[in-house]
């Protein structure tokens, strides 16, 4: 059996959520894995994702474009790190296929909360269920140049009752 | 702005300590030392990264140092923080009813 890479959690800079389904791995797997699914659930709504493609091996492409209500498009490339049959899915968005290093630019004009990260999602069988866990690792730079998108170096209140109120509604 | 400032100068027990100690109000140079079993001038310069990057702010009265703490760098934080995590939920969430339409559409 392989031994998999351990993800160290930083809960200033990182998001741990973990779910338990009543629903095979097998099926959670593919859910993650294949376009036509991703599609379905990936981005939330009112948001959608229109298109998806995934080149499933270390290096693959990981690619979305969602589109929000006023239907202006914004496409996200990654790769993935790991994966590991019904397992382990690993992929970011800090490196294009192939692992160049993405030259990523955050345009405030088309800020989306978008920043550099990494996840990590890793799946066990509960039963005749499933327990998952998706990890999010940010970058602490990226987050600065997003929020100085969001206007937070000048108008903290202001920007941060956006923030909040824009938070809520999308819970 | 710097939140990476922020969020470095959290990443240390000490300063998360004294951030702590700070959120019931003001303190004294002396009074935040006193816990901690480390030199003076070590701690001034734990003192120093949490006035920097804005966390706190410090006031001289006479020969009495009080730090105290400004509340907006850490809501930023913890905002964008909850932003990240409000769309993660919602991700899962929609994820875990499009589960249950797949395991119907199995059986």
């Amino acid at each position: 059996m392989n031994k998999l890479m351990t993800y160290r959690f930083d809960s200033r800079l990182d998001l741990l959520l973990e779910r338990v389904v009543d629903v095979p791995r097998e099926l959670v797997w593919t859910a993650w894995t294949r376009p036509e699914h991703v599609k379905k659930w990936f981005t939330p709504a009112p948001w959608t994702t229109v298109e998806c493609e995934i080149d499933l091996r270390p290096g693959g492409i990981f690619r979305t474009v969602m589109r929000s209500p006023e239907g202006q498009e914004f496409p996200n490339v990654g790769c993935y790190l790991e994966v590991v049959e019904g397992e382990r899915l690993v992929w970011t968005d800090a490196l294009e296929p192939g692992f160049r290093p993405a030259n990523k630019v955050i345009d405030p004009a088309h800020d989306c909360g978008c920043t550099v990260f990494t996840a990590v999602i890793t799946l066990t069988a509960e039963g005749s269920g499933t327990r998952y866990s998706a990890l999010a690792m940010h970058k602490s730079e990226e987050e600065r140049k997003a929020h100085e998108a969001m206007g937070f170096h000048d108008g903290w209140g202001a920007a941060l009752d956006q923030l909040v109120a824009f938070a809520r509604t999308m819970k | 702005m710097q939140l990476d400032q922020v969020f470095q100068a959290l990443a240390d027990p000490t300063r998360r300590a004294v951030v702590a100690r700070l959120s019931n109000g003001p303190v004294s140079t002396s009074a935040l030392a006193r816990p901690f079993a480390m030199a003076l001038p070590s701690f001034t310069q734990h003192l120093g990264v949490l006035e920097a990057c804005g966390l706190v702010r410090s006031k001289k009265k006479g020969r009495v140092r009080t730090y105290e703490l400004t509340t907006t760098r850490l809501k930023a934080a913890e905002a964008w923080i909850s932003m990240q995590r409000a769309t993660w939920e919602k991700r899962l969430d929609q994820l875990d009813s499009y589960l249950m339409t797949m395991k119907e559409g199995q059986s």
